[in-house]
């Protein structure tokens, strides 16, 4: 899966975790927390709806890699099967 | 008979709310805990819940009207049930129903003369000086002020409380619930006498604890810190007296069950408490459950009226990005408030050697008028305990 469409992914489950973003204003770099009053439950909704969808295990461990979206989505590049 | 359904009072700010929608028709069944109608407040989109299982006589009010706390909105045909306070001398058939929990009952809106001292003036003079100066600022007007201030004194919170409801009229929503906060917490200043305390809780044994437990749960499964906090709150509200319940009518009710407000900020300011139902006797993953669709509903702005009116005690906390102590304010009509700073790693005494520990600061604002400090530290080292044994919460 390209790295574009897994953030357009990303985004969905983004504003589905909370209804109250506006997905065209993400910064990707910037951490959710300080862009969006992100708090641990946020983060918790975030990371159980990325672990669904890509079906993928995340540890607790790996939560601040799932802080931004560029960093959500290069761990879950980096998670995924790689293409023969 | 016909009993009347009464828009209910969803926190010391409310004193009206805007009809947005009938869930139920006339001749539609409804249970208790059922919602009968949305409300726009303050807070947002609020379902209201019927107290009473019944049919729907009749819809009074439509929507797209403002009413006032406590205005009568429908009528309910409900079974047997004489009225309370009957005079009728035989009990009606079947066992009495149990006393209804006091999250059925909403604190009441308090009266407009409540907390205010006797009025010695006449006539125009019942708008404090600096309510009037208050009024002016936010464009409320002389008339709009004289209404309000039939059988008592108009104060600054009112002011405010009649600002934010224009506000939000005017679909102004952020600076509504600014205005709402500022109007309860000015309530809550003026006639809750606040004594703090603080204490410091090593946070290890509750962090390994969780670590482990997440370690074995799918990720929607897993706990959250905020969560084993607000439970050991709530056993610590159940076990200790004075902490649990409310403060109405000049004496402290003690509440049978705790209903844990929980703080939750809403994302561009502002802040909302509605309350996690019984969550003394839930066990950790659903007490997670609930919390966790309770964040989602106030994200999506839609909350439901049981929430709101029940908090028999709050807990409030910064999370990580937070500050070492919160000093909370007291949500009336309720006695006390937790607040817990961020875990930061320390240096920690134990055992008689210096470790490094993630530390937690609680800070407990208790009411003077039902508690004193010696009470309030037991209460503080009873949450503590409590959470230095996690696998008991």
């Amino acid at each position: 899966m390209e790295l574009n469409e897994i953030r357009g992914k990303l985004l969905t489950l983004l504003t589905n975790v909370a209804p109250d973003i506006e997905p065209q204003a993400v910064e990707p770099d910037r951490d959710f927390r300080d862009q969006f009053d992100f708090d641990s439950m946020d983060a918790l909704h975030f990371a159980a709806a990325v672990s669904e969808a890509f079906g993928i295990e995340i540890a607790e461990t790996d939560y601040p890699k799932l802080s931004s979206l560029r960093g959500a989505g290069e761990f879950v590049r980096s998670r995924l099967p790689q293409k023969p | 008979m016909k009993i009347e359904f009464r828009l209910p009072s969803l926190g010391a700010d409310m004193e009206s709310a805007t009809l947005t929608e009938w869930l139920k028709k006339p001749g539609e069944r409804v249970r208790h805990g059922e919602a009968l109608v949305t409300v726009e407040t303050t807070k947002g989109l609020i379902d209201v819940e019927s107290n009473d299982d019944g049919e729907v006589a009749e819809l009074l009010v439509q929507p797209g009207t403002r009413v006032r706390v406590g205005a009568v909105l429908a009528r309910l045909e409900v079974e047997g049930g004489a009225p309370l306070a009957s005079a009728t001398p035989s009990p009606p058939p079947g066992p009495p129903p149990p006393p209804p929990p006091l999250s059925m009952h909403p604190p009441a809106p308090p009266s407009p003369a409540e907390g205010k001292p006797p009025g010695g003036m006449s006539g125009r003079a019942r708008v404090s000086p600096a309510a009037r100066r208050r009024a002016h600022e936010l464009g409320v007007s002389p008339e709009a002020l004289e209404q309000s201030a039939a059988g008592g004194i108009v104060h600054i919170e009112d002011v405010e409380r009649l600002a934010a409801q224009r506000m939000a009229g005017a679909g102004d929503a952020r600076a509504a619930m600014r205005t709402a906060i500022g109007a309860a917490m000015a309530r809550a200043k003026r006639e809750i006498p606040h004594y703090y305390l603080g204490h410091e809780v090593n946070f290890g044994p509750a962090r390994a604890w969780l670590a482990r437990y997440n370690l074995k749960v799918p990720v929607k499964n897993r706990l959250i810190e905020t969560v084993l906090i607000t439970k050991a709150v709530a056993l610590a509200a159940a076990r200790i007296e004075g902490f649990n319940g409310y403060f109405r009518d000049g004496r402290f009710e003690r509440a049978p069950s705790v209903h844990a407000g929980a703080a939750i900020a809403v994302r561009g300011g502002g802040l909302v408490a509605p309350a996690l139902l019984d969550a003394d006797r839930k066990g950790l993953p659903t007490l997670m459950e609930d919390f966790s669709a309770l964040v989602t509903r106030v994200r999506a702005g839609h909350l439901r009226s049981g929430e709101f009116s029940a908090a028999t005690i709050t807990v409030t906390s910064l999370g990580a990005d937070g500050v070492d102590v919160l000093y909370p304010i007291i949500n009336p009509p309720q006695v006390a408030i937790v607040g817990a700073g961020a875990i930061r790693e320390q240096p920690w005494v134990m055992d008689g050697r210096l470790v490094i520990q993630p530390i937690l600061t609680l800070a407990l604002a208790g009411d003077h008028r039902v508690t004193d400090g010696r009470a309030g530290a037991r209460f503080l080292r009873t949450i503590a305990d409590l959470l230095v044994h996690p696998e008991a919460l």
